[in-house]
Order: structure tokens, then sequence, then C-alpha cells
């Protein structure tokens, strides 16, 4: 049966197929799927980097030690707190300009492109224009001591925790909220103009046509943006890296993976640091299942 | 559709013109604030209010940046290897992909939905979780400080296949028959036919990956400690550590770090914007 499958032109095919897949298997195993092994096998032995000798077998302990770790819960607090911030108000306006600049007929090329424009710079780059702007110096104090008239305030912005997570958030929504925008406008450029003439017709206010029309059509659009724009923020890195090389306090700025980093690199214990990855693996995959499911319904 | 000429609706266009002006501003005024502050001294920098043209353009700061104050050229290097980086990951991904989307769309095979499963469950692992073995794996394997060590893991491109294999699903079965028909190979087919009228979808994929790449800190954090292998945003945050007060000159290299990826955003937008809206698009 299979030798006569192998010089049927079907056989010939499927094994064609293999040969293009082959190299995406390949790396595939190579660099997904045994480190994710590797990395759940670690986090039950006391691995030491560049040490020759067999790791020791410890059992629970290293998920012991993170859970019960003050670190550890202040990183957690620390990823919730930068998510949340950041997501919420990037949904919440992509949403709001989407619908706007699909308003706009002319120069729409251009605009899409100025707003696109942020998200082409590098994160270092951006964390490093708003390091700047909230230096002591810097143009957010005098600008917001311009418009609250506190002529010579210093709002600490890299030094108090509170401001430093606005900080941190207002540059991850500088940085992106152009690319959700024009997401959200290329699906509200997909919804049939049939409909909304219909709507029109039918003496529908503006109001009434975006409530009960737009945003039921919209809803899958919206929720992919919100769930890849908290996938995002959970592996934010370079902004609170940059800063806390410049100084900046770290309690508030040490996510997960700025933790997992320090703890792997700095402080050199790797079993920890896989612990840590799989926690943070672990909510990032129910978000993307959930993403998953969610266009799956659409179609 | 929301258009009426009565002056109620000429009034709220207008207040929508000023809306997407005012949000216009706050998008731009940070990458302007980038541009002149390279040509400024630190001290005229944050002289409040802030002075949107140089008074004078200070042009030592690029000379600084790039020589670093007159003493080597590691700048020239680290961006030297941040192209060599980006770009073989995106040549090495797009053939990948490319492979991989079209075996997976015009081909039937048995264990052929596993392999597509595997590959899809791939965007679930973030590659946060497997840095730490990742980087065992290199150290073992003696892939520190080479560009072989920064370029593969990055080699699967999970989201460049999907793309692919999408865009492949509706790429007519009668121009590859006509192709086996006047007896072309299975590999000259998908070279001559497949690859050469996939421009869109390879286009988009390789946009993505160069700047990820272009942006990539972790990693290469990981792998690089010499100097001469760091790449670009590495090399930016060590400079920001090293030279505290001088923020001219790190304008001036956050500015040249840009360049190069916003050159290939001004000839090649239509890619990026397509890669984002591809977002809505592919669940059709």
């Amino acid at each position: 049966m299979k030798k006569h499958n192998s010089f049927s032109i079907e056989g010939q095919k499927a094994r064609w197929g293999w040969f293009f897949v082959a190299p995406a298997i390949l790396f595939f195993c190579l660099f997904s799927l045994y480190p994710m092994l590797n990395a759940l096998w670690n986090t039950f032995f006391n691995v030491k980097l560049l040490s020759l000798k067999k790791p020791e077998f410890v059992g629970l302990k290293n998920y012991a030690y993170v859970l019960s770790s003050p670190d550890f819960w202040s990183s957690v607090k620390a990823t919730v707190i930068f998510t949340l911030s950041s997501f919420i108000p990037l949904t919440v306006f992509s949403l709001v300009f989407g619908l706007i600049i699909t308003t706009r007929k002319k120069g729409h090329q251009l605009l899409q492109m100025l707003i696109y424009s942020p998200a082409v710079l590098s994160s270092v780059v951006a964390a490093l224009i708003w390091l700047l702007l909230f230096d002591p110096r810097g143009i957010a104090n005098s600008l917001v001591n311009f418009l609250m008239r506190t002529p010579g305030i210093d709002h600490k912005w890299l030094t108090e925790p509170a401001k430093l997570y606005m900080a941190t958030a207002m540059i991850y929504f500088w940085k992106y909220i152009g690319y959700f925008t024009i997401i959200v406008a290329t699906g509200v450029a997909k919804i049939p103009t049939s409909v909304l003439e219909a709507a029109t017709i039918d003496g529908a206010s503006v109001r009434q046509t975006i409530g009960r029309i737009i945003m039921p059509l919209l809803r899958p659009t919206t929720m992919m943006v919100s769930i890849v724009a908290m996938l995002n923020c959970m592996k934010s890195f370079s902004t609170q890296y940059l800063f806390t090389q410049r100084g900046a306090p770290n309690a508030p700025l040490n996510v997960l993976t700025l933790n997992i980093y320090k703890t792997a690199m700095r402080d050199r214990y790797i079993s920890r640091a896989c612990v840590m990855s799989f926690i943070l693996f672990f909510f990032m995959m129910i978000l993307t299942i959930v993403r998953m499911k969610t266009s799956e319904s659409k179609e | 559709m929301l258009r009426d000429k009565s002056f109620s609706n000429r009034m709220s266009n207008l207040v929508i013109n000023i809306l997407v002006a005012i949000f216009l501003c706050v998008i731009l005024m940070p990458i302007l604030f980038m541009f002149t502050a390279s040509f400024m001294k630190s001290s005229e920098i944050f002289s409040m209010p802030y002075r949107w043209i140089p008074k004078e353009f200070y042009v030592k700061n690029y000379f600084n940046a790039v020589t670093d104050y007159g003493r080597n050229l590691t700048f020239v290097r680290t961006i030297v290897n941040s192209l060599i980086v980006a770009s073989a990951t995106t040549v090495l991904s797009v053939i990948v992909s490319a492979f991989a989307g079209y075996g997976l769309s015009k081909f039937k095979f048995r264990g052929q939905q596993v392999v597509f499963l595997m590959i899809m469950g791939r965007m679930m692992i973030p590659f946060e979780a497997i840095m730490i073995p990742m980087y065992i794996i290199a150290v073992r394997l003696h892939l520190q400080n080479t560009y072989t060590g920064l370029v593969l893991p990055f080699v699967l491109n999970t989201f460049g296949i999907f793309q692919m294999r999408q865009y492949l699903l509706s790429f007519p079965d009668e121009v590859l028959d006509a192709g086996r028909i006047d007896g072309l190979g299975e590999f000259g087919i998908f070279s001559k036919l497949v690859f050469k009228n996939s421009t869109p979808a390879i286009a988009t994929a390789a946009i993505l990956c160069f700047r990820g790449q272009w942006d990539n800190l972790l990693w290469p954090l990981l792998l690089s400690q010499k100097e001469m292998m760091k790449t670009i945003p590495a090399y930016l945050v060590k400079f920001t550590e090293e030279k505290y007060a001088d923020e001219g000159a790190m304008m001036a290299v956050a500015v040249m770090a840009s360049i190069p990826i916003i050159i290939l955003f001004l000839t090649l937008s239509k890619y990026f914007l397509g890669g984002s809206a591809m977002y809505s698009s592919s669940k059709e």
C-alpha cells in the first residue's frame, strides 16, 4: 500500500508537501519546541549556567520560592498596572480615532502614514525621546505647568512610582495608538456602505449609526485590538530597561520580563527565571486562545 | 456617509478636523523633538519654552555620536551589525515562510493538519518564555557574539507562514498545472510561478520581520557581550548610560538609528500599513 502510494501522483505530491514544510518544522523543533521543553525541565532542577555538574532535582522548590518571593509579586503588580494603564486607553482611543479618520477623505494615505509613524521607530528610541521629554527640566513639566498655571513645579515623572506608571504607559500609548487606529479604520472601511446607506435612508442619526450598527459590526476588531494590545504590553521590556539603566527607581518598572532578565543574567538563577517565564507564558496563552476563539466566531 | 450640507454638520466637520489636528500634533511632536534636539546643545534642549527650530545647528552632535567623541567607530559597526542581522533574518524567514505557506496550502499530505496546528500553536509561545533555555543552548553551541546566534531563533515567523498560506489558498491551481504541463519541476513551479507572484504577501512578511529585528533589544542583550557584536538598540542603551548628560548626542544616535527604518517606511509604506490592516482582514 505504502509503496504503491509513493509512486502515484498523490504520493509524489505528498512528498513535495513535506519537502516544503520541512524547514519550518526543523526550526520549530530546534528553536521553539526544544527550548520550551527545556524550560519546563529546568523549573524542576537547580540549573547553574556553565556548570558541567548534573543539575540537582529539587521538585517544586523553585515554584515555591518564586511564588513566595515579594520580588516576584511586586513584578506581577508592576506588569498588571502597566498593562491595564496602557491597553485600556489604547483600545478606547483607537476606536474613537479609527471612527474619526475614516470620515476624512482628503489625503487619506498621508494621514495614515503620519499616524502610523511612531510605530516605525524602535522601542528604545521611543523610550529615549520620552526620557528627555519627562526630564525635570523638560517639556512635560513645562507644558503641565503652563496648562495648570503652576510655574516652576517639578512633577517628578521619573522618580515617583505613580508618575512612572503614567510615563511608561504614555510612551506605549504614543507608540502604538496609530498602529491600532489603523487596524480599527480598516475594520470600519470593511463595513459595507450599503448597510450605512440603508441606515441613513431610514433616518438614523449619527449616534444611532455608530452605536447600533458600526459598533456591533466592529466587535471582532475591537476584541482583536484589545487582546493584541494587552499581549504587547505584557511583553514590554525596552522602555523599562532603559529607564532603570538611567537610574529610575526599580519597583514600579520591574515588570516580569525585566525581572526574568535580571534573575537569569545578573543573579544567575536560571531555574527561577524559567518559572517566571512559565507563569508569564501561561497568562499569555490564555489570552491568545481567547483571541483565536473570538476571531473564529466571526466566520 | 455622514455628509450633509446643513450647518450643524459643517460645524461637526470642523470639530472633527480640529480633533484630528490635535491628534496629529501629539503623535508628531516627539518625533519632531527628536530631530530638532539632535541639532542642539544640551543646555538649549532644556531651556524652556522649547525652541522648535535650533538657534544654530550644532552638527557636532552627529560627529560625537558617530565617532564616540573621536575615539572609535563602534557606532558604525553596530549599525552594520543591525543591518546584517535584520536582513539575514528577513531573507531566511521569508524563504522558510513561503516554503511552508506553499506546502500547507497547495499540497495534501497526512499530518498536514498537525503541522499547521503546531506552527499556529507557536504563536502562543512568547519569545520571553523561551529565551533563557535558548540562551543556554546558544552558549553550549558557542553562538555567543555571532551573527548566527542572533539570527537563528527568529527565522521561524509564524505570522509570515500563516499569511503566506492564506494568500496562496486563493492562488489559482490552473497556473500551477500549466507549469507542470510545461515541464517545470515542483521546485521550479515554486520559484518561477509562486514566489514571483506573491509580492504583496512576501513584502508584508518581510517588513514585519525586518522591523521586529531592528527593534529587538532583549536577545542581543543576552547574547552579545562584546562591543563589536552589539546591535543598534543595545548600543543606544549603552550610549545613554555612559554619556549621561549629553542629550544632544543621544538624540543624534537615535536619529541615525532610525534613518534606515524611516527610509524603508517612506518607500514601502503600503506594506507597513498593510501589515497592520491584516489583523482585520486575515479572518474573513
